[in-house]
């Protein structure tokens, strides 16, 4: 069979001519032979050709979907995962073209001048584009498009240095990461468009081990055509500080003069941060017991807050439950939830796609839903601003976890400034 | 650079071996590995221990794919790649290495900041190359054994950045010595350019192992070279201006 099971195969290749610009892939999969590619492109261009957009299709071995960007640019996403979803590959071909537009600009893709050159433009991309192929995915941003959050123990003093930090190297945009995980940015930075936001946060942690960096970027949404400069630095291991910059400050200036003036005063402070890693939100605020995970979305600004660490529980729910586990269940069962029951874009318009024909047929919108399986439970709640979805062990009570998930939202909410 | 430094003299070369650099090099491994440190951080030594820490900024070029990113991960204790990935922009990475000079048995902490930008980059965005260069105490031109095209090349950057004012330090690497079965370039071509050029040649290799060792004998002999030459720069400079002083 061509096709391994758990695969993740990504085409590109000019939507004018077919030519294969790249391929990557997860999972245990061999590139794709000629043949096989020039078909999957074939059979979308012949539906172009007859005015017939062919956007996915799902066969006994998997899931194919197809976009083209800017009648440039084809992208093809093959799946042979189990339960690999639409939405999952619907996002992760958005993922990828924002990648492009990331590091060589739109002009580029948009315009292709020379085939060959941009074939190797585009190699340095693919450490990018792999990041969100990897398994297991560190965050759950790829996937809802809201930017992983870390919420700190001292907000004020951290964003307030971040403030000063970004004025003082002439720059408006400024976030601070640990591990890949927004802990404070500058209000400039929120006001990114959310996938942009995400994606940056992705770059940040695939740039890993370097003490600092100067890295050329467009953005996909505010500026697709003329690059800024995102100058990164790591203050402490899994601690970054970033701003986006014009052609000044230099990478060196900014570095020697600025850097340990703000941060060394900070130093414990972040250090704090480094071990809420993994659990992402203060020791202060209590959770009920029972909960193995939580996924928290904040729907007006677009941020995200996924737990899966350092909860009150048995040995033996943290041994059956790998950190890598729960991830994936939440991420699983967010995509149920919001591909089947809430909307999880209120314009609707470009959710419609994504969803499958039945609930069409629902005359007023769930706000809560829930999953049994034979080892765990799940709860998604959702208010006007939040969609809240906690993972538990299977000795909760079904009855019982309205009330646990209802009182988790409470507790973040109202004791944290999510 | 007229001075021809035989290896080893201003330097202890295999100091890292003995007994008495212990602690000093345990002060930049962690779990008998190489520790990290952030912009915030460094080597913590015991009072009684406590050095001068002395800190460069060096520039690393050459073709893509000659292995610049490998070859500064090697050094830091960074896993190597085994992909090519294209560095986009510049990446810096600060490498902490103790030597103890010949002369006074002084200890001191190097810290060396290797500047890396992909080659591709550089021809993409006009502010990247005098980033690099910019204030840059040495650089370190690489070639890769296996690949022809990069050692020629070397003839030109090293034509292109002699001009008067470009006084800086500058040390060749061939990479990829590992795959010495299938050099493109000889020994006898390499001894040449050595004389032809006056500068310095490392043979080198970023070969893709585990970080599980701190193989500090792979990375030792370029360290200590390394540092032996920018020792030697400092002092020439230093010398120079008491003599002008004098005048
Ligand atoms: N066998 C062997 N392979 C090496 C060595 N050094 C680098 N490589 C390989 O050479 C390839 C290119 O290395 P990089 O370090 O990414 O190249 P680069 O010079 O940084 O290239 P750009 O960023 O594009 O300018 C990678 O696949 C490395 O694994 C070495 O010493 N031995
Ligand atoms: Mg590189």
């Amino acid at each position: 069979m061509m096709f391994q099971a758990g695969a993740v195969q990504l085409l590109c290749l000019t939507a004018s001519s077919g030519v294969p610009l790249f391929c990557r892939g997860r999972g245990a999969c061999r590139q794709l032979p000629f043949s096989v590619i020039g078909s999957l492109n074939g059979v979308h261009m012949f539906g172009s050709s007859q005015d017939a957009q062919l956007s996915s299709t799902v066969t006994e071995w998997g899931r194919v979907l197809w976009r083209v960007y800017h009648e440039s640019i084809t992208l093809i996403a093959v799946s042979s995962e189990e339960g690999a979803s639409e939405l999952y590959l619907e996002r992760l071909l958005e993922n990828v073209f924002s990648c492009m537009v990331l590091i060589l600009g739109l002009d580029d893709l948009a315009n292709i001048k020379n085939v060959e050159r941009l074939k190797r433009d585009l190699r340095s991309c693919y450490k990018l584009i792999d990041s969100f192929l990897e398994v297991p995915n560190e965050d759950v941003g790829d996937l809802t498009h809201c930017a992983d959050c870390l919420i700190p123990q001292e907000p004020t003093i951290l964003q307030e240095c971040l403030d000063g930090f970004s004025q003082a190297a002439e720059s408006e945009f400024g976030c601070l990461l640990v591990d890949g995980k927004i802990v404070v940015a500058t209000e400039k930075w929120w006001r990114l468009a959310p996938q942009e936001v995400v994606l940056l946060s992705f770059l940040v942690r695939s740039l890993g081990g370097s003490s600092s960096r100067d890295y050329p970027v467009f953005l996909p949404q505010g500026s697709p055509n003329v690059p800024h400069r995102l100058l990164c630095f790591q203050l402490l291991a899994g601690v970054d500080v970033c701003v986006l910059c014009g052609p000044t400050p230099s990478l060196q200036k900014v570095e020697r003069e600025l850097v340990c003036r703000f941060w060394s005063p900070l130093i414990d402070c972040l250090r704090i941060c480094v071990r809420l890693k993994g659990r992402c939100f203060p020791g202060t605020v209590s959770i009920p017991q029972g909960i193995l995970g939580l996924l928290l979305i904040n729907r007006d600004n677009s941020r995200a807050l996924c737990s899966i660490q350092g909860f009150q529980e048995s040995a033996q729910s943290s041994a059956s439950f790998s950190q890598e586990r729960r991830r994936e269940l939440l991420r699983q069962f967010y995509t149920l939830a919001t591909t089947r029951y809430f909307l999880a874009e209120p314009q609707g318009e470009k959710h419609r796609a994504l969803t499958e024909e039945f609930q069409f047929g629902f005359t007023h919108e769930p706000v809560q839903c829930y999953l049994v399986t034979d080892d765990c439970k799940c709860f998604g709640i959702q208010t006007p601003q939040y969609q809240c979805f906690v993972l538990t062990t299977d000795s909760v009570p079904t009855f019982a976890l309205r009330s646990l998930a209802t009182r988790t939202l409470t507790a973040l909410t109202t004791q944290t400034a999510f | 650079m007229s001075r021809r430094l035989v290896p080893g003299c201003l330097v202890l070369s295999d100091w890292y071996r003995s007994a008495e650099s212990k602690e000093f090099f345990s002060s930049i491994l962690y779990k008998n590995r190489r520790k990290h440190f952030g912009l915030l951080e460094g080597p913590a030594l015991p009072l009684k221990l406590s050095v001068d820490t002395v800190s460069y900024k060096i520039f690393v070029c050459g073709k893509s794919g000659v292995g610049k990113t490998a070859f500064v991960a090697k050094l830091a204790g960074l896993e190597v790649p085994s992909m090519h990935h294209e560095t986009t922009g510049i990446q810096t990475t600060v490498v902490f290495w103790p030597v103890k000079l010949r002369e006074n048995g002084r200890v001191l902490m190097f810290r060396l900041q290797f500047w890396d930008c992909g080659e591709n980059a550089i021809r993409r965005f006009d502010h990247l190359l005098p980033a690099c260069r910019d204030q840059a105490d040495a650089m370190l031109l690489l070639f890769s054994f296996t690949d022809r095209s990069s050692f020629d090349d070397l003839f030109n950057q090293l034509a292109r950045l002699s001009g008067p004012e470009n006084g800086m330090l500058k040390l060749v690497v061939g990479t990829k010595f590992d795959q010495f079965m299938h050099t493109d370039v000889t020994e006898k071509e390499l001894r040449e350019f050595q004389q032809a050029w006056a500068v310095p040649v490392f043979r080198f290799q970023s070969s893709v192992s585990g970080v599980s060792q701190p193989a500090l004998e792979d990375v030792a002999p370029l360290l200590n070279g390394l540092a032996e030459h920018l020792w030697n720069q400092d002092q020439l400079a230093v010398s120079l201006q008491t003599e002008v002083g004098v005048c």
